[in-house]
């Protein structure tokens, strides 16, 4: 695999698996309003994978289908924070913040992609993460101006989210974009006057995974691998 | 939580319409809701969104009743009117 497959591979499978991971509160958001508003997101961003496995199916000969359900769990590119179980609101949101930043700064990069045809789909999609970005700072802002205990919560959520997110950068982005999003989050956290430390580490490589992505891709590849060749 | 009204424009010719409410805490919440819950297929081209406590109702509802014959304030009383004043005039000049 060649470095733009590489990036491709893994713009791809974590817009897939951040999006089957929200769509898994489908029913579940704690009203309804926000359980409309969360499955639109996630619905969203699996169709900005769908844009990503096109770029890819130009090069592989492979259709989207085929890439984006057709593979065996060590071949899925995505970061370990994508995978992630939802565990509770807290998580989810914590995740999603940092998620949608990382997102943000990673596809403004890539609208300067020398390769056009990925260039002009990252133009695109900033244009609706936009509003995904919306929705993660209405959060963000509602839980840290908002009651102790709820304020707690959050901040102990993004603690636990901060390490695993970091490998969002790798190898989409040089080390300077990764730096440019901990700077951001830093002003974030301390203008809400969060203590959530930034501790330095490693993140699991992508196409390691966790115990947890075996059922993610059982459930997320159950009906294609039922019958492969079925046309929907 | 509150209730906000949810009202949303078509196209530029359209006026806004009341389409529904939705339950947020702040303006920015009711906004995203809002689009989620009545944009989600290429519904409009703008969207209003105004807290239901600052909708105001009128106090008696029976102020709106039409009391008294109004038929005059209606397009269909007026059918009729070139004739009615053709034969006047045909009537005025037999009297002459």
């Amino acid at each position: 695999m060649n470095r733009h497959e590489e990036v491709l591979f893994a713009l791809a499978d974590d817009e897939l698996i951040m999006g089957h991971r929200h769509s898994e509160w489908t029913g579940w958001a704690p009203h309804i309003e926000e359980d409309i508003a969360f499955s639109s997101i996630a619905q969203d961003e699996i169709g900005h994978a769908n844009l990503f496995f096109k770029l890819l199916a130009e090069i592989t000969g492979k259709t989207p289908d085929e890439l984006a359900l057709g593979r065996q769990p060590h071949e899925y590119r995505n970061a370990i924070i994508c995978e992630r179980p939802n565990g509770d609101w807290a998580y989810t949101l914590a995740r999603h913040f940092l998620y949608e930043a990382a997102e943000k700064i990673r596809l403004e990069a890539l609208q300067d992609s020398s390769h056009q045809p990925l260039a002009d789909v990252c133009e695109k999609l900033l244009r609706e993460e936009v509003y995904h970005q919306m929705h993660a700072d209405s959060w963000f802002r509602r839980l840290t101006l908002g009651h102790d205990e709820g304020r707690a919560i959050f901040s102990n959520a993004l603690s636990i989210a901060l390490p695993d997110a970091q490998g969002l950068f790798d190898p989409v982005a040089e080390a300077d974009l990764r730096d440019l999003w901990i700077e951001g989050l830093t002003g974030r956290f301390d203008e809400a006057g969060l203590s959530v430390e930034f501790v330095e580490n490693r993140p699991v490589p992508r196409g390691e995974h966790s115990d947890d992505f075996k059922a993610l891709w059982d459930d997320l590849t159950r009906t294609y691998r039922e019958e492969p060749a079925a046309t929907w | 939580m509150e209730v906000w009204e949810v009202f949303q424009q078509k196209s530029h010719s359209d006026p806004f319409v009341h389409v529904g409410a939705v339950t947020a805490p702040d303006v920015d919440m009711a906004m995203s809701y809002a689009k989620e819950c009545f944009f989600r297929r290429a519904d409009g081209i703008d969207l209003w969104v105004a807290k239901r406590s600052e909708v105001h109702q009128i106090r008696d509802p029976h102020l709106l009743d039409q009391v008294t014959d109004k038929s005059y304030r209606f397009p269909e009383a007026y059918r009729g009117v070139v004739e009615k004043r053709e034969a006047a005039k045909a009537r005025a000049a037999g009297l002459k």
